[in-house]
Formats: C-alpha cells, structure tokens, sequence
C-alpha cells in the first residue's frame, strides 16, 4: 500500500492510475491517494494521472516512500472536485461542477467571496448591486429557483453548512460571509446540477457554493507577506441621471414656474423662497462623497513534514466607500492542521475568526439616506450656516424641512454592526482497512452580531424622540456532525474496476438568541456620547430565540471502469423541524453518468481533439432555506399587544400548515468538456433544465378561518438554459503567454402553475401568470410627447396604437422581465516574461431595470426636488419639437391632471452593460539571483484598478444597470473604483 | 481479519448510524404555543380570552369600523368635506366589494370568532372560572355573528331564509387552512346565535368568580341575556325580546344615572365600572393598549381625525334640556360650523375612551318596544318614560300607543343609542326608507335617500373572500 501525492504541494491525488508493469494487475488512488496493490519487491509501478507526468517506481524493500508526481504543464489544471461529502477528480466526476482557483480572487479589493465570484463560473449570476462595503448580496444559480423562500444558493465552508445572507437586524446591509478573507481561499467549487447537489437534500436546488480553505503543504515552511494600499473614487453617474447644477436647477424651476401660469410677482417670490436669487447653492452629489481609502494586509505560514501541517494567516482589510461613513474593516485569522496520529488515524482542525465592522448608512428614500439626499435635496439647500458650521434648521427653503442635511447625518448619527464569526471544524479520519474508512466530522459556526443604532436629538429621525438609540445583539451558534463510512470494492477478476459506495449521518441544529434594546431622549449638550446607557427612557426590551434542525442519512455510490465509463447515484432523506407535521421527511436522489471519450481506443486514432467527456445526470434536490423556522406550526403568540384589561393575551395569529415543505426541484444536466490541440482550447457546453414542484406561494384563504393568506407548496416554475464556457491558450511562446476565458449562460424562466386566485400583478410592477417570467414588468406605456403641446401621452391598448393625455386611460401591458437572458465573463491574462497583464469583464444581457424614484426626478409635480440632467437637455420647449420630457410646468401638467411624470414604461431602461471589473498589471521578479540576494522566495509587485469601465447601451439611463435582483434602482450607496498598488513577498 | 476489526466495524457503523431521537426535530417557538395543546388549564383560558377581546377591540370592529358605520349608514351622522379620505363610499352609499372597511369588518369578525372557536374548542375540566370564561366566548360568537347577518344578510324581518354568513364553530386547526364554508341561511345564522347566548347565560355564575376582575370590561350572565335581547327585537321575535329584557332588569342589578353630573361623569370617564353604573359590557382602551390615532375617539373629536360629524338633524332633535344634548358640541370643522360628536372624551388622554357595547338603557328601550309591538302600551310607556324622562327630567311624559309608540321608542332609542352604531339596524329590521340629512358645503358627497329597494342595504361579500371562496355567493346588486 502506498500514497501518491502532488510534487508541488504535497496534497493527495485521488484518481491517479497505478499499473504493475509486465501484468494486467492495476487500481485508482482513493480520495486521499492511497492505493493497496498486491506486488512484491523488485516489480515497477506506473502511475498517470491527467496533467501529470507518468512516473516508474521500482518497489523497495520495506514501506513505499511517499510518491510525488510532477505536474505536466496543462491547462486543464482543475482536477479535483471537493463537495463536502467526498473528493473525486474531475474525469471521474458525473455530476456538474465549476471550480474557481482561490489564487485567481487574491488581493481583490472585494469585500466578499460572492463580488469576486462575478463573471467567474457560468451561470452564476451575482448582482452587486450596493457599494457598501460589505453588503448583502443576491446570487442565482441557473435562475431564479425560488420565489417566496430564498433563492441564493446553500453556503458550505469546509464542510459546514453555514448561515448566510444577512443576519444583521438593524444595519442597511450586511452578509454574513464578509469576515471570509479572499486570500486564504483554495478553491470554491459551484455544484450546479442534481448529481451534484442532491446530497445536499431539502437545501441544494438553488446550487451549493463550497468553499475549502488553504491547508498547510508538505515541504520547507513558507511565510507570504501581502501589501496594498489606494483609494477609491466615484464610478461616473451617466450623464443623464446627474443631479442639475444650481443654475439649471433655478433655470428650469423659473420656466415651470411659468408654464405653470404664476405672475412674475408670485415666480419672485418662489424664487427667493427657494434661495435661487441668493448666489449660494452647493453640490449635494460631491459633499456627499469623498475619495475614500482601500488598504489590505496578510500574512500567512505554510508548512509541515509527513505527519503535521499547518497553515496560519492573519489578515487586515479596510475599504472606505465613497459615501461618507459608509465603510467596513475586516480582520481574520486561520489556523488549520492537518495531523497523522497513526498510519491509519489522521485529524484535522480548523479554526476561522473574523470580525467585520461596518457602519451602514441608510438606503432607498430614506430622509436620512445619503445617496437619496444627493438627489432630492435642491442645490440652494445649503449644507452649512454662514459661519460654517453644518445647517440643521428644518424650517425654510434653503434648510431641510423634508430630507435631513446629509452631512448633518453622517457626522452624528451611528448606524453599526460589529459582526463576530468563529467557523470551527474537527475530522477525525480512520482507515480501518485498505477498503474501509469512517470518517468524523464536527463543526460550529459561531456568529455574534453587535449592531448600534444611534438617530441625534437635533436633526433626522430622532429629533422627535430627543435622540433614539438602540442595540441589538443577536448570537447564532450552529453545529453540525456528521459520521460516514467510505467503502471501495475492487471488482475481481476486472481490471481498473472498483465501486466506491458512502453511507453517513448528519444533524445540524441553528440556534439564534437574540436581545433588542432602544431608548429616546438624548442629552443634546453631548453629541458625541450616543451608548444606548444615555438614553433617559428605555422604550423597547425584547428577547427570543429561534431555532431549526436537520436530521438527515445519505448514502451515495459509484462504478469507474477504467475512468472510461462511471456511473453514480445518490440519495438523501431529510428531516427538518421547519417541516410541517405532515411532512417531516423527504427524499433526494440523483443519478449520474460521464463517460470519457478519450478513454477509448478509437478516440487515440486522431490528434485534433485532445480530450473529451460527456456527463449527464437527472435527480431532485429541494429548497428550504428562508423558511420560517415556526411558519408550518398554527400557534397562538403570547405578545403585549394582545393584554386586555390587564391581563396578558394569546392570540391565535399563524395560521399554519401541516403540509408546509421544501420546493422540490428535478434537474436533467448534459454537457461535454472537449478539449482541442493539446489542451490548448476547452469547450464546455451545456444545457439544464430544471423544473421546480412545490413553488411556496402566498395563497389567498376564505376569511372565515380567521385568517387571509396561507403559505402552501402550490406553484411551479422552470428553469432552463444553455451554458458555455470556453478556456484557451491562444498564444503561448517562451516568454509570452496569452490564456483567456469566457463563459456565457442562457436562461429561461417561467412559471408553469400558479395556484388559484393569483394569477395577477405581484410586488406593484409584476405580473404573475402561467407562461411568464417571474420578473414580467407590468405597467402602463408611455406614448412619448405630443410634440405641440408638450403634452405626455400614454397608450390606451397593448398595441401601442391609441393615445391619450389621461394618465388613468392608459393601459397596462406586460412588457420586458428584471433577469438577463444573457450574461456571463470575459477574462484574460497576458504574460510577458515577468508581466503579467490581467483584464476581467462581466455582462449582463437582455433584461430591464426600473427606476421607482425616476417621477420624483423627471417631473413638474414634484418641483421641490432636483432633477435629472436628462429632463433638463430634453424638455419641451417649443411647439414642433420631439422629444420624450414632457413640457416642464410646475404642480404638473394640467392637460394630464397633473399626472405628467406618473410610473409608466418611461421609467424603465435597458439593463443591458459590459463592465470592465478588473484591470491589473503586475511584475514577478524572476531574477534568482537577485530575489537570492533579498532572502526572498517571491517578489511580485502590481498595480490594479476595478470598475474602470462601463458600456451601457441605454442614453436615457440615469443610474448604473447593476441594480438590485428584481431591476429596482434602489438609490444604494454607489460602487466604486479602486485603484491599487501591491506587493506579495514569498520569504 | 482479526477479530478487533470488527469491533472498530461495528463501532463505526454504530457511531454513523445512530440516529437522534424523533423529538430532535420538535423545536418550539419561544414566542407562541402550538394553537391545538394551548388551553389546557383556566389561566391558559384567560390568556385565550384576554387575546379574543384584542381581536374584537380592534378599530376594524367594535373598536371603530362598527359603531361608526352604524350611524353613518343612517341618518345620524355624515363625512365631513374636509377629511381624510375615510368612509367616504359609505356616506355616499357607493361602496363597491373591494372597500376596506368591507373587508376590514369581515375578516377581523372571523378572526374574533376563531378565538373564540379555540376557547370552547378546549377541554379544561369544568368550574365556575371554566364556565365564566365559556360563557364569554359563547357570548362574544353570538354578538359577533349578530353584527355580521345584520351587516351581510338580509334583516331576519325581511327574510330569513335569505343568505346569511358563513358559521364557523370549529377552529381553524380542525378544519385547516383551505376549508372554503358556504353561507348559512339568516334563520341559521340566528338559531346558532342563540343557541351560543342560551348557553352563555346558562354557563355563566351569577357572581362573576375569582378569575377575572367583575367590571364592565368583561363579558357577564346578564351582558349574555341582554345580547340576546337585542338578537330576539332584531328578529322581531318580540314575546322572547321581552323575557330576555325583564331578566336583565329585574335581576342585572343595573342602574341608569340618576342626575346631570352623573350622567356627565359617567361619559367622562375612560375606566371601566364596578358599579354597574349605566354600562353591561364595554371593551377597554387601556393606555398600553388601545387604537390610538384609529381610535372610535379620534374619529369623532377635532383633536384626531374628527372626520365624522352629527348630523344637524339629530342634534336638533334633543331639546334645550336634556342631558345627551350636552354629548355633542356646537363648534367648527373648518370652515364650516359643525356638531361635534363628544360621547367619548378622552382621545388626548393616554387612558382612551372604552367602547360601549352593551348599554343598559338598550335593554330598557328594547323591553319598551317589545311591549309596544305586544300591545302592552302601559308597560311599553313606563320603560320609555324611565329613560327618556331621566335623561330629561323637564320632558313630559310619553302617552302615545300603537305605532306611534313604537315611533317613539324608535325617535329615543336614536337620541340615547347614537354614535354607539344601532341606528341603521333600527331603520333595516323595521324596513324603513333611510331619509338621510343633507348637510350641503359641509358634507362630502352623500346620497339622501335609501329605498328599501336599495341593494346596498347589505353590504357586500368582500372580494377577496369571494375570490379565494369558491362556495361562496355575492350579495345581489354587486
């Protein structure tokens, strides 16, 4: 018996082919790259593996030494796939996978794992859609897989099934994955398909994101120490959503004032009430931001002998966006060690501790929110007094009797989280034969969120509470175990054939605890003191907890000839305590079979196709996350609302639903991974189709139950689609290397049942109907401008062929959908000797985005605020001009009964971009004579720059396309480019 | 293979195998009680009780939406011009199936009725708290189901075997969530409503016990008989009317106030009563708990909303000297003159005003007009004059007989019942045309006239219950 591991880094290679040379005698590596191979002394062992060198070994007297295998410089690097429960090599893989090379993502200036993902694997779509450091993020895979529950994909890290999203309770956003440091990534594995996620069970249909930390590597210890500081700086708005300056502001609200029909005397007097006669006036989008600062550090140990390794890291990252007091700084440690206590018992450990602090300023259209302030305010409204100390009058044109003075905001109020996370993991691996292994697993993710809400008593929105202050803690400690019996039966008398079968069990409880505390009336004299202790009457005291459980056995199997054909199989049983009493269990299974190609003897008769694999796979997995831990049981809540007369009350309030479950999902996958001249070109396509049963709905139920609505597993929804990923070498000479990757997917949605009594507009600007997409827009058309009156114009049919100037005539159409029907990745790298020049796009085709503030920004009515550059460059003016901005007349048109600037298809845009998200040049110093000279194992220097470019194809657009999943413009605070310098030193 | 590896075998496979106990996946919501297991001893019924009066407090119930819709349909108030955009389809008689208050009334109705579906649901081995809190329930399903036949059915003394409501007695655990009941016939409706009081007279001690404070907040034997009263004169059933009536005055122990300062602290005050003074049962507004800006208070006073205003008629027709005249204020919604509604005092006040439900002088006025349709004028006047003369100790007695007796027990039971939602009740189960005053610039749009011919007489099912109700029909004429 023996153990094959990589030269370079020492790690075991499952799957590597070991032959007794002169015999027909052979066998596959294990997932940890044991084999047992009867031979005696003096016989040769061949080993090959895919992108590696064939090595001999004459067999010594005694234990074989350690094999190390070469690397055979290849593209197709990416041979091993971890998902949680087992490791397998790519070729021997059925189901579908997509691996991204935590090395690729090192240095980002990105606060999470899920912005770096972005335009990495196809079919991935991550919407960034906040430029708050740290902020929640949406994530589907394949489309939209859920429309009531959450619809991310499950989270493992290092075999922990984790709580993601946001788990914060007061921040404007936060995402539980933000103590996570890019650098002490791996690999992150996307599992897409039903082979791949059914293990996964009640939670893996929306995909499963794994992630594996580094581990120490056998060989000379190696330190790593890596720098970066720079800024970052406003993205551009387009130029038809930037704020008015304050003479096309004052220009503009004098010729409403006159279409409108005032005297001179009474447009005087609105002018100087406004302060537009006075000579000052400010910029409100430039005091908002700033250039803010991104500065990272990390220094990681890696190393180890035959029986210990340990890889240690800590890690600093700080990043400032340009919106004032809107920032995060992360600081992480991680231990992990691997050790052989005996030749046949190993452990492992790993130890993960983050904090985050942010503080999060508010969103939306929120008095106090920033970005919102930027553009509602007028530029007359004045940030700061005469005397230069910052205006909080809330009387007058000039002050801020609606919307705060946003520097006011930023300067006292708090709105913080401090996010503390501890992922801690033990595995205890026993071989207790060659065949035999069991393996133990147990893990706690440990996450306490400390959150501060501090409102100041003079302006904002504690000013009617004398000040308002809260804390929120809120603690979740989530534990997993899982035990499992791995067996390989090597099939007699058939060579290269073996059958690996797995069976386990896991449990998981999540246990969320958490305190609120608030009070109001705040001592004005200390505006600096904002600790909930100060507040002079406590308001809120509340505590609970809440919990959930998974219970659950699988098993798994599969048969490799010759890692020519493989056939797998899986199966799952679920328990979870959110089910309802009815359904307490569910089953998962999966099927799955690849056969590659380049395996078989005809396959060697050419050269032009290097490799070749077909896989495919059919199965269920289903989708529980975001279901209310309590939502299935009917109770009768305890709460204060419900004292009566002194006397405390209960009252029946949830409904309940026995039969309440997962969404469960049947997904057929085909693909094939061709490789072309030496590896030089990989094409990958493939197709999905995924349609989900048991879609959770909010059902209308008759009234006379005490209740209106139930939540029941009625609808039902498809997913399909066709993905592509290309990866190639285009040029490859002794110094200069040009690799590129692009991936591109395709989805459809739509929905194919939905319950009774629902069909209809969903979410205000929806439409849900058997047919359509989830996301269908549904709102009136806009007809453009009558170009003799300035007029607005809507249509009164969906074939656009009737207008009207009556807003309340005009007729609602579905029209257009919020997901791309197209969008993936474009990544190159080009080396040239020591440079090394990477440029990373990501793109977005074919859906719409909806600008709900757009009317508060495009019409007369709503005067009081600033408006867009392109309401100002293309009003009507005169009579023959076309155009599409109605005649601007203050308190709105009169012909459209004001309704001139009304929600209609005027306010949604092409949501169509291509991005350029990471440019960045960098130096390895190869010279070894002078790194030798240095002490130094590694230099490599760099300059990077991120969101530097943008291609929108829509002129009317006022606001970056990256919006939110559902294409609203929600006035988040605004991505940034960062610009970059940074070193990495290897000692 | 040695023996010792089957050990570690058999260790493994016991180790992985091992499942937890079922119980495992039973986790508890700290906040709730599972709804089937959550009354099993009398303070859990309390609990329960406590959460059924919250449901029927609400301000789309008794809390508001009844009271003022029983008036406004009428002719005792209307929607002032200058408003917030409240009840503004029911002062014009325009409501379609889709108006708030429709459904507002309907569906918290139901949910009044399931919590007290889930208290008489319960087992709790019986005793005289057990009993009183069941009576409650009984009594609170009856006076609930009374309120929804009158407002969505036709009036017993129209039709009884016309489409009533829905009857439920059965909570919704039992049932699950997508049951879908059909309507009942007005008959049944008001066969179940008594058959519900019956049994909350016969449960209830005569002495409230030891589980709850005896004051007017809570429900009482004789609060249950006067409820059924009222069920007995709205189906004109007048012989039982009387009997149930003769009960609560011969034995209720209540009194009415005997003087003008009485009569003005008993409507100043926002506690409830232990004295048995004028009120039978009224539901608390506590200062941690009550409407708050949606208030029965707020509705009226200029301090709130002050939307809804007396109408000119009605309060010209008290005279100079009688006390209720004081209730209503000679002031200004601007810019008009206006009579402002001043029954319930205390909207500035953190204790807010408690919502009278089940008044004495009811009981007296309903034994008067059961006596008068039974062709005992002489009883008949003596009640009327009871009121009406202590009310106003100058006004001469009553003398009429026949239907002008019956006029005049309905003309007092206006002026005593108003801004307490029993007029327009009074004017359908007599089938009366609604005259309703028109209070010109004033007013927002209202109509003047209801015919009995009138469809909106009975408010339509909500459309939201037709739409996920398959069982269930629309009223006619929407």
């Amino acid at each position: 018996m023996g153990k094959v591991v990589g030269a370079d880094d020492g790690l075991s290679l499952p799957g590597v082919s070991v032959k007794l040379q002169g015999t027909q005698k052979g066998v596959l590596t294990d997932g940890d790259g044991n084999f047992v191979l009867p031979a005696s002394t003096g016989q040769t062992l061949e080993f090959s593996f895919v992108g590696y060198k064939i090595q001999q070994l004459v067999i010594p007297a005694g234990n074989l030494p350690l094999i190390k295998l070469k690397q055979d410089s290849r593209l197709l690097s990416e041979v091993v796939v971890t998902d949680g429960y087992s490791t397998t090599t790519k070729k021997a893989y059925t189901g579908s996978a997509t691996t991204v090379k935590g090395s690729q993502n090192e240095n980002k200036p990105f606060s999470t794992p899920q912005q770096a993902l972005q335009g990495e694997v196809a079919g991935l779509a991550v919407s960034v859609n906040s430029g708050q450091p740290g902020a929640n993020i949406q994530v589907r895979l394949r489309g939209l897989g859920s429309t009531y529950l959450d619809a991310n994909p499950l989270y493992v890290i290092d075999g922990m099934i984790i709580n993601s999203g946001d788990l914060s309770r007061s921040a404007t956003t936060a995402n539980a994955m933000a103590g996570i440091n890019e650098n002490d990534i791996e690999s992150i594995q996307v599992l897409k398909d039903a082979a791949a996620t059914a293990i996964y069970g009640s939670r893996g249909s929306n995909g499963v994101i794994i992630i594996t930390t580094k581990r120490g590597k056998n060989g000379k210890t190696q330190v790593r120490f890596d720098a970066e500081g720079g800024v970052t700086t406003n993205m551009a708005i387009p130029d038809a959503g930037k704020p008015l300056t304050a003479s096309q502001y004052g220009e503009l609200y004098t010729e409403g004032l006159k279409n409108a029909g005032y005297s001179a005397a009474t447009i005087l007097s609105s002018q100087n009430a406004y302060g537009i006669n006075s000579g000052q006036s400010n910029n409100w989008y430039d005091l908002v931001t700033k250039r803010g600062s991104q500065q990272q550090y990390n220094v990681s140990v890696n190393g180890g002998s035959d029986n210990t390794k340990v890889f240690s890291s800590l890690g600093y990252f700080h990043q400032d966006a340009t919106t004032l007091n809107s920032k995060l700084t992360r600081i992480s440690g991680l231990l992990n060690i691997d050790h052989n206590i005996s030749k046949r018992i190993s452990i492992s450990t790993n130890l993960n501790v983050s904090n985050v602090n942010q503080n999060t300023p508010y969103n939306s259209t929120y008095y106090s929110a920033p970005i919102a302030s930027a553009y509602f305010l007028r530029p007359y409204q004045l940030a700061y007094n005469a005397d230069g100390s910052l205006n909080s009058s809330t009387s007058g044109g000039t002050n801020f009797p609606s919307f705060y003075n946003p520097l006011y905001i930023s300067q006292n109020d708090v709105h913080g989280l401090s996010q503390t996370r501890g992922l801690i993991g033990e595995t205890l691996k026993w071989t207790i034969w060659d065949q035999l292994k069991f393996t133990s697993f147990a893990s706690i993710d440990y996450n306490v969120l400390e959150e501060t809400y501090y409102a100041n008593p003079t302006m904002g929105d504690g000013s009617v509470y004398g000040g308002y202050g809260g804390d929120y803690y809120t603690r979740y400690f989530n534990w997993l175990t899982r035990n499992q019996l791995d067996y390989r039966y090597n099939v007699k008398g058939v060579q290269d054939f073996y059958i690996d079968a797995t069976v386990g069990y896991e449990a998981q409880r999540s246990q969320e605890n958490y305190v609120t505390a608030e009070g109001t009336g705040y001592a004005a004299s200390a505006p600096t003191l904002t600790t909930l202790s100060l507040a002079s009457t406590p308001v809120t005291a509340q505590g609970t907890y809440s919990n959930y459980t998974y219970n659950s056995i699988y098993s798994r199997f599969s048969a490799n000839y010759k890692n020519k054909y493989v056939l797998s199989g899986s199966f799952r049983r679920d328990g979870s305590s959110k089910f309802g009493s009815n359904v307490k269990y569910g089953n998962f299974w999966s099927v799955g079979g690849s056969w590659n190609i380049d395996e078989e003897n005809f396959f060697k008769q050419q050269n032009i196709v290097s490799a070749a694999k077909l896989h495919a796979s059919y199965g269920t997995s289903g989708n529980a996350n975001g279901l209310g831990n309590y939502a299935s049981k009917g109770s009768a809540t305890i709460s204060s609302d419900y004292t009566y007369a002194g006397y405390s009350g209960a009252n029946y309030d949830v409904i309940g639903n026995n039969s309440l479950t997962w969404e469960s999902a049947r997904k057929f996958d085909i693909g094939i991974d061709l490789s072309f001249f030496k590896n030089r070109l990989t094409i990958s396509p493939e197709y999905y189709h995924n349609s989900i049963n048991g879609l959770i709905q909010n059902v209308a139920v008759s009234q006379t139950t005490g209740f209106s609505n139930a939540i029941e597993n009625i609808g039902a929804m498809l997913n399909k689609g066709l993905e592509l990923t290309i990866q190639g070498v285009p040029i490859k000479s002794k110094d200069f290397t040009w690799s590129t990757n692009f991936n591109v997917a395709f989805n459809r949605n739509k929905m194919t049942s939905v319950a009774e009594g629902t069909t209809g507009v969903h979410d205000t600007y929806y439409y849900l109907a058997k047919g359509l997409d989830y996301y269908s827009y549904y709102t009136k058309q806009y007809a453009g401008v009558n170009p003799a009156n300035g007029d607005a114009l809507w249509y009164t049919d969906a074939t656009r062929t009737k207008t009207t100037t009556n807003y309340a005539e005009a007729k609602y159409v579905v029209n257009h959908q919020a997901d791309p029907k197209m969008f993936g990745g474009f990544n190159n790298t080009w080396n040239y000797k020591g440079f090394s020049l990477t440029a990373e796009f990501y793109y977005n085709f074919g859906n719409y985005v909806y600008d709900p503030i757009g009317r508060y920004f495009s019409g007369g009515a709503y005067s009081s605020y600033n408006k867009y550059q392109y309401i100002y460059t293309n009003r009507w003016t005169t009579p023959g001009q076309v155009t599409d901005v109605p005649k601007y007349v203050v308190g709105g048109i009169a012909d459209n009964n004001g309704s001139d600037a009304a929600v209609s298809s005027r306010y949604w845009y092409s949501g169509d971009y291509i991005r350029l998200k990471n440019l960045s040049l960098g130096y390895d110093f190869k010279d070894v004579g002078l790194l030798k000279r240095l002490g130094l194992s590694k230099l490599n220097v760099y300059v990077r720059g991120t969101n530097l470019w943008t291609k929108t194809y829509d002129s009317r657009l006022p606001f970056d396309p990256e919006v939110d999943i559902n294409g609203y413009n929600s006035l988040s605070i605004p991505k940034v480019k960062t610009y970059t310098v940074g070193i990495n030193v290897g000692l | 293979m040695k023996v010792r590896n089957y050990i570690y075998i058999l260790l493994a496979g016991i180790v992985t195998l091992a499942s937890c106990k079922k119980s495992f996946l039973e986790e508890e919501n700290p906040t709730a009680v599972a709804v089937e297991s959550s009354i099993t001893t009398e303070t859990g019924m309390l609990t329960a009780i406590s959460g059924m009066y919250t449901s029927m407090k609400s301000y789309t119930l008794f809390g508001r939406n009844l009271p003022v819709l029983g008036d406004l349909l009428a002719d005792n108030s209307y929607v002032s011009i200058t408003n917030s955009g409240r009840y503004l389809t029911e002062n014009n008689y325009t409501y379609i199936a889709t108006a708030s208050e429709i459904d507002e009334i309907w569906s918290q109705a139901y949910n009044t009725i399931l919590q007290a579906n889930r208290i008489l649901y319960a087992s709790v081995p019986a005793s005289d708290n057990v009993n009183q809190l069941r009576g409650e329930a009984y009594a609170t399903r009856a006076l609930v189901y009374l309120q929804l036949v009158n407002l969505y059915g036709q009036p017993y003394t129209v039709n009884p075997s016309a489409a009533g409501v829905p009857i439920v007695t059965q909570p919704t655990y039992t049932t699950g969530a997508f049951t879908k009941p059909a309507r009942s016939s007005v008959s049944a409706v008001y066969d179940r409503i008594i058959t519900d009081l019956d049994s909350a007279y016969t449960l209830m001690p005569a002495t409230t016990p030891a589980i709850h404070d005896a004051n007017s907040n809570f429900l009482s034997k004789y609060a249950a008989k006067a409820i059924e009263a009222r069920a007995y004169l709205y189906k004109g059933d007048y012989a039982n009317a009387r009997d149930a009536a003769l009960l609560v005055a011969n034995n209720g122990g209540f009194s009415l106030a005997a003087s003008s300062s009485a009569f003005s602290a008993y409507w100043a005050s926002a506690t409830n009563r232990t004295d048995k003074l004028e009120t039978i049962f009224e539901l608390n507004m506590s200062s941690t708990v009550n409407n708050g800006y949606n208030g029965l208070d707020a509705i009226y006073n200029q301090d709130g909303y002050g939307d809804v205003l007396c109408t000119d008629d009605l309060y010209n027709s008290y005279t100079a000297t009688d006390f209720r005249k004081s209730l209503i204020l000679d002031g200004t919604r601007t810019p008009y003159q206006a009579y402002i509604v001043n029954k319930y005092q205390n909207v500035l006040q953190s204790d807010r005003d408690e919502v009278k439900v089940v008044r004495y002088a009811e009981v007296l006025l309903t034994l008067a007009e059961s006596y008068a349709q039974l062709g005992d004028s002489g009883e008949a006047l003596t009640y009327l004059n009871r009121v009406a003369q202590l009310r106003d100790p100058s006004l001469a007695a009553y003398t009429a007989t026949g239907t002008t007796l019956v006029a005049d027990i309905l003309n007092e039971r206006r002026k005593e019942l108003a801004f307490e939602g029993y007029r327009f009740f009074d004017l359908t189960r007599t089938a009366a045309v609604i005259n309703r005053p028109q209070e010109g610039a004033k007013s927002a749009a209202s109509i003047a006239t209801v015919t009995t011919a009138n469809t909106r007489r009975i408010l339509p099912i909500p459309q939201v219950e037709i739409n996920a109700n398959a069982s269930i029909t629309q009223n006619p004429g929407y």
